[in-house]
């Protein structure tokens, strides 16, 4: 599974380094760094949606807030 | 010809209490390849010495640029200085260094403390001939320039920083060759050089200096081309055209902005790889892409890296922060106010709606201010800018 997160200048702005920092303590929290591929891409031509984060290729928009609910509810019961 | 070319900074501490320096440099161009530089003390501290130091920094460079034989030049300024009505001299201490060609250097010294030269990092002991203007002794050397030269200028200020304080002497000019010695091959810009010496002497001033105190350095170094980009062009069928002219050029290739990064990996025919996390939270991360030097984010960073710029043209303060991190706009400032010395921006004005948010401090009229802001300050550390739009 590989989670990529969008760090372009608008997401960087809405919080994209929280959103990474916290997907990173989350994988390694519960014990993923094997299952799971964290990698950064620059703009993925969404930015008024952003923080853009795919999860393979499904794309999601996140804030630092709703990261947490986003990785229980569609991470987790998918590794 | 040659390929070489020199770098001048310089930075002044002023007498404690004293709004105005009496020390004053003035440097100026004669052309592409010339330079008269004169550093100049004027008797006593504040409006009085400002004044005398003022003119005969002003009219020695502006003479001699215009090829007036020396000995005239002293002594038109020795006509024309005012006379102190308290000590009823006129007097103003100077140091000429008269970049030739790029070729050669032209010392003319009179009272100031002695250039000093570092020769591939070690101290050049640089023959003198003596002779006496007006009654003045001035010290005329002619010296052979090669890459690596650092040619020191300094007022009297420096020498005697610490004297009653933190030394009994003050630290002498040998003290001063010994300290600049161990950060000559770094790389440091002149600039930074004369910052890191006058923080010293303001180290043993105890912030109080006793003097004004100047420093003025001069770096023979290579000519080093470096090529930025940055947006992608407003016609989007100019993308080729513009990828092909900018990695033509010579020299190192930086490429900043996320869609104009897609853009020159998928020219290169390479994937990109962005970093994950910056080591700097404010600025994004950077990226790897064969062939291209550096990969940043756009706006962002070069807004970071203007700020640097200013900051380096005034006090020189944050040098401290961009010249050892890994972040992408300390990366940049190292390459353009260290490594650069010609620049060519290739500058792309396509509109990025989602940057068109007011919410969002990154529009387009705020990315066109930098380029022209960052390219004047860049112009203004005497590197050669040139700035081409898509």
């Amino acid at each position: 599974m590989k989670i990529t997160v969008c760090i372009g200048s608008s997401c960087h702005l809405k919080g994209s380094r929280q959103v990474t920092e916290q997907l990173q303590y989350l994988i390694s929290h519960n014990n993923l760094k094997d299952k799971i591929e964290l990698a950064g891409t620059f703009c993925m031509g969404n930015c008024q949606n952003g923080v853009c984060v795919t999860l393979d290729d499904k794309l999601y928009s996140l804030t630092p807030e709703n990261t947490t609910e986003f990785f229980e509810k569609e991470v987790l019961p998918h590794v | 010809m040659n390929n070489l070319c020199a770098d001048i900074g310089y930075m002044s501490l002023n007498h404690v209490g004293e709004e105005l320096c009496g020390d004053r440099v003035d440097v100026v161009e004669e052309n592409d390849n010339s330079f008269v530089i004169v550093l100049a003390d004027g008797l006593g501290s504040g409006v009085k010495a400002n004044i005398l130091s003022t003119l005969t920094s002003k009219m020695l460079s502006t003479m001699l640029s215009q090829g007036i034989p020396v000995e005239d030049c002293v002594e038109t300024v020795a006509a024309t200085l005012p006379i102190c009505s308290v000590r009823k001299v006129a007097y103003s201490t100077f140091t000429i260094i008269h970049i030739i060609n790029n070729e050669e250097a032209e010392l003319i010294q009179y009272d100031n403390p002695a250039v000093i030269l570092l020769r591939n990092g070690k101290n050049y002991e640089y023959p003198s001939t003596e002779t006496v203007v007006g009654g003045k002794k001035i010290y005329r050397s002619r010296i052979k320039l090669m890459e690596n030269d650092i040619f020191i200028a300094m007022s009297d200020g420096c020498i005697h920083a610490g004297v009653g304080m933190s030394l009994n002497f003050g630290w002498e000019r040998k003290d001063i060759i010994e300290f600049m010695e161990t950060i000559a091959d770094v790389g440091y810009t002149a600039k930074t050089l004369s910052t890191m010496l006058l923080e010293e002497c303001n180290r043993l001033y105890e912030n109080k200096p006793g003097d004004d105190t100047t420093v003025c350095t001069v770096r023979i170094r290579k000519r080093c081309p470096m090529n930025l980009l940055f947006g992608p062009p407003s016609n989007r069928a100019d993308g080729d055209r513009m990828m092909s002219l900018f990695f033509a050029k010579e020299g190192k290739h930086i490429v900043c902005g996320g869609t104009t990064s897609t853009i020159a990996a998928k020219y290169l025919g390479k994937t990109l790889k962005p970093q994950l996390l910056s080591p700097d939270p404010e600025i994004p991360p950077i990226a790897e892409l064969e062939g291209v030097d550096l990969v940043t984010e756009g706006v962002i960073t070069i807004n970071k890296v203007l700020e640097y710029a200013r900051d380096y043209l005034a006090d020189n303060h944050s040098y401290t922060h961009w010249s050892f991190k890994r972040d992408g706009a300390s990366l940049i400032a190292r390459l353009l106010f260290e490594e650069a010395t010609d620049i060519n921006f290739f500058v792309g004005r396509a509109i990025n709606p989602a940057h068109q948010n007011p919410d969002l401090p990154i529009n387009f009229s705020i990315k066109m201010q930098l380029v022209t802001g960052l390219s004047e300050c860049l112009t203004k550390m005497g590197k050669r800018v040139k700035v081409i739009y898509f």
